[in-house]
């Protein structure tokens, strides 16, 4: 550390030197001139009112109040925050200052800050204020704020959101407004399409903490887009065909990264969702290297290396990069090696920093051809001499997810080249990696038994999926997804068992409910099936599909009750068939029919006269409502 | 001649005057506060700015100590130097973080220069006979812009105030603390 600083400030007497002959004709560094341009673009983003910087840099009293600061910080490269080393991957939004514009800012500290004319002033940024890209077509905020406490650790934790929609939404832009700007580190939104977060609240609306989290989905439908958002950045907006699907009754999880600001603060953020009509027609996809299982790094430990390698099984693009580790990463470098041999870089980490994560896109996207092996070389330092080592002493340190433990991920985004969705063909390749890895993974037999199954291989699904549950016997999705299996193999009673266990395990897993409502209808077992729908749409008032089924359902039941002279029963399908179809004559008829039947006349000649409110031309309603009037008078 | 001697007695006078009256920090209401005035076992003054998150994250920590030596006559000031920062800005300042503490505003930079303190936050404490035992940083938590420590490792102030109402030297009397330049207010 000390080493490190000697060497910096020799470079900047070698800068200063190399500079000092030129000078003498130069002007005067100025605020106006040339400090003002270099705020406004690389600093006012955050420092401005109502945003994440601590105070504002919008003026020249603002800057003055902090130009020895803002010389100490641009110095060290703390500010503006930017991990990646130049010439390792050329992103776009790169905040990183010249060294020019470095030295320039320190000449202006030391010369006393003056202001200058301020007719040399660039025009002053015009920001929007609040929602950067205009109003949002759905803000979805958390149930409940979480108070982050005056002091201690970072605090990791996890919003459930739960926007509603009428309809499958493309979503072509989220925006992450964080409420309290200063204390928000960082935000990650997580598409959960099967409510398997949920399951992790101790009370519903409560969140639950922890720093990174696995989402379990039972339909392939992978992570296409990283939903980032970190102080002071404009929310990309997908071009047309990248958009991605949110259906309803799909959760959002918000996994935000607070620092304790010295009093109590509730934090309750909001998420904007920008909806599109363009479909998705390109299907890009998260890749994940990483080698948590063998992160065991020893107390001490000055650099240890985490690696990953994989090799892509079509030809992409990669649109964007994402590494991620806790305290102890230091080094973080990823890189490409093409089939050629050439060595491509596409990102490299210095001195990592979890505070300012985040996500990178490339400029413009980089080829990788079929063949390319990705690697992923992560440094850990578990020594002392790291500051922000969570353990004093060091202790062992494993992969894990909570602040303690360690991580090394290198997630990228790809679009397969090549028509339609190729993402079956690289989750493939994903998953065997993964197997190779771990040989008892959950995730690796969970994915290649999903994706077996819907090339129809039933069997070698069963297997996969079989294996999968021996890992982990309650997973829901994974039960849910075996008993798919096993009923498209012509086994219905053995899907019936894990449809049902899946449900002992999550009753409010809607997919498994309609699965075993379904195979109940199809066996016959038409009242069981009635209750499963009925539970559905107590969820999920607005599902067509469950509605139509039950509707199905009830009138089958109804007229085989009615058939077999069992009029009452009969009768009590009908009326809920008519609370489902309140304006449907021709039911409300049948209806009427069955109480006539049953002699209750009064009730019946209701039901008459509702459907000829309805259709008043309905001959048989109204023959029915005669008949039944003059019954009852005799 | 003889208007100009009359002048730089004149001068000289003022002088006088103003040496005699040393300014002083200012409360929020405005009046001169001599933070020395009252008789302490040791004196405690943490420099500073509402805008430096730095400074308010060391709040809790700020609290802890002052309630450590609540009943051992130790008198705690925080100072707020920047000369643009309102008293009611300070008021909520305090309220926010809640202070409880006596707070002045140092415009002119006297008790800053007495505590020899470059940065907030920045702490100084000072013996019953006034003198300046130490100054530098609260904690080692911060170890530089950005890099912080999960917890602190060495209690530098803490540390301080202990020695002095112990009458022993302060083992490390400067330290360097990570913070907001005071250099940069005028």
């Amino acid at each position: 550390m000390k080493l490190h600083g000697f060497v910096a400030a020799l470079a900047m007497t070698a800068a200063a030197l190399a500079a000092a002959p030129a000078e003498e004709q130069r002007p005067p560094v100025t605020f106006y001139k040339d400090i003002a341009p270099i705020l406004f673009q690389n600093c006012a983003p955050c420092h401005r009112a109502g945003e994440s910087g601590p105070f504002p840099l919008v003026t020249y009293q603002d800057a003055r109040k902090h130009a020895h600061q803002i010389a100490a910080v641009t110095r060290i490269r703390y500010m503006p925050p930017w991990l990646p080393e130049r010439g390792y991957g050329d992103f776009a939004d790169d905040r990183r200052l010249t060294d020019r514009q470095i030295h320039m800012i320190d000449q202006w500290a030391t010369a006393g800050a003056p202001e200058g004319s301020i007719a040399d002033s660039p025009p002053a940024p015009v920001f929007t204020p609040g929602w950067q890209l205009g109003p949002p077509d759905l803000i979805v905020q958390p149930v409940k704020p979480f108070t982050v406490p005056a002091s201690g650790p970072d605090v990791f934790w996890n919003f459930i959101l739960s926007p509603t929609i009428g309809r499958a939404r493309y979503v072509k832009a989220i925006e992450i407004r964080p409420g309290k700007a200063r204390i928000v580190h960082h935000a990650n939104l997580l598409v959960d399409r099967s409510h398997s977060a949920r399951r992790q609240e101790i009370h519903r609306g409560d969140g639950f903490p922890g720093m990174d989290l696995i989402i379990a989905s039972d339909t392939f439908d992978p992570d296409s887009h990283f939903l980032f958002w970190k102080p002071g950045s404009t929310p990309p907006v997908e071009p047309d065909g990248l958009a991605w699907r949110l259906d309803p009754g799909d959760d959002l999880v918000l996994n935000v990264h607070l620092q304790p600001s010295g009093r109590p603060e509730a934090v309750q953020p909001s998420v904007g969702l920008y909806f599109t009509d363009k479909p998705q027609t390109k299907y890009p996809m998260l890749i994940q290297l990483e080698h948590d299982g063998a992160l065991d790094i020893p107390p001490g430990d000055k650099d240890f290396l985490a690696s990953d390698d994989f090799r892509l099984p079509l030809d992409v693009d990669v649109l964007a990069i994402y590494p991620h580790a806790h305290y102890l990463g230091k080094l973080l470098d990823g890189f490409a090696t093409l089939p050629d041999g050439t060595r491509k870089p596409l990102i490299r980490i210095p001195d990592w920093d979890l505070n300012w994560q985040g996500v990178y896109r490339y400029r413009t996207p980089v080829f990788l051809p079929k063949g390319t092996v990705i690697s992923m070389r992560f440094h850990y330092d578990n020594s002392d001499a790291n500051p922000r080592n969570p353990n004093r002493p060091p202790k062992r340190v494993i992969g894990g997810n909570q602040a303690t433990d360690e991580m090394g991920h290198l997630w990228l985004q790809v679009l397969p080249r090549g028509a339609g969705d190729q993402r079956m063909i690289l989750q493939e390749a994903i998953m065997r990696h993964r197997l190779k890895k771990y040989p008892a993974d959950f995730a690796a037999h969970f994915n290649l038994g999903a994706l077996i199954l819907r090339r129809n291989d039933t069997a070698g699904a069963i297997a996969y999926l079989t294996d999968a549950l021996r890992v982990e016997p309650d997973q829901p999705v994974a039960l849910n997804t075996l008993g798919a299996a096993l009923e498209s193999s012509g086994k219905p009673d053995e899907a019936i068992v894990q449809f049902r266990h899946a449900l002992r395990v999550q009753p409010d897993y809607a997919n498994a409910r309609y699965n075993l409502a379904n195979i109940l209808a199809d066996e016959g077992k038409l009242d069981d099936a009635a209750a499963n729908f009925r539970e559905i749409l107590a969820a999920f008032p607005e599902d067509k599909g469950a509605k139509g089924h039950l509707i199905e359902a009830l009138t089958e039941l109804g007229n085989s009750s009615g058939s077999q002279g069992r009029l009452d029963a009969a009768a009590e399908y009908y009326r809920e068939l008519v609370a489902l179809q309140p304006t449907n004559a021709n039911l409300r008829n049948n209806y009427g029919t069955l109480l006539a039947r049953a002699g209750n006349l009064a009730a019946a000649i209701d039901q008459f006269k509702a459907a000829l409110k309805i259709d008043p031309s309905n001959a048989a309603a109204r023959r029915n409502l005669d008949l039944a009037a003059k019954a009852q008078v005799r | 001649m003889c208007s100009a001697r009359l002048l730089a007695v004149l001068a000289l006078a003022g002088v006088m005057v103003f040496a005699r009256s040393p300014a002083l920090p200012l409360d929020l209401s405005g009046h001169a506060v001599d933070p020395f005035a009252t008789p302490a076992n040791a004196r405690v003054l943490v420099f500073v700015r509402t805008d430096c998150p730095i400074s308010s994250r060391y709040a809790p920590e700020l609290h802890r100590i002052a309630a450590e030596f609540h009943f051992r006559g130790v008198s705690f000031w925080l100072v707020y130097p920047d000369p643009s920062e309102t008293p009611a800005a300070i008021a909520k300042h305090l309220s926010d973080y809640r202070y409880g503490w006596p707070a002045l505003r140092d415009p002119e930079k006297i008790l800053v220069k007495r505590a020899r303190v470059t940065v907030a936050p920045e702490a100084a404490v000072f013996n019953s006979s006034g003198a300046l035992v130490y100054h530098g940083r609260i904690d080692d938590r911060v170890v530089d812009f950005g890099k912080s420590r999960p917890s602190a490792s060495r209690h530098d102030l803490e540390d301080a105030i202990a020695a002095t109402l112990e009458g022993k030297a302060v083992a490390e009397p400067v330290t360097r603390a990570i913070g907001c330049f005071l250099a940069d207010l005028e």
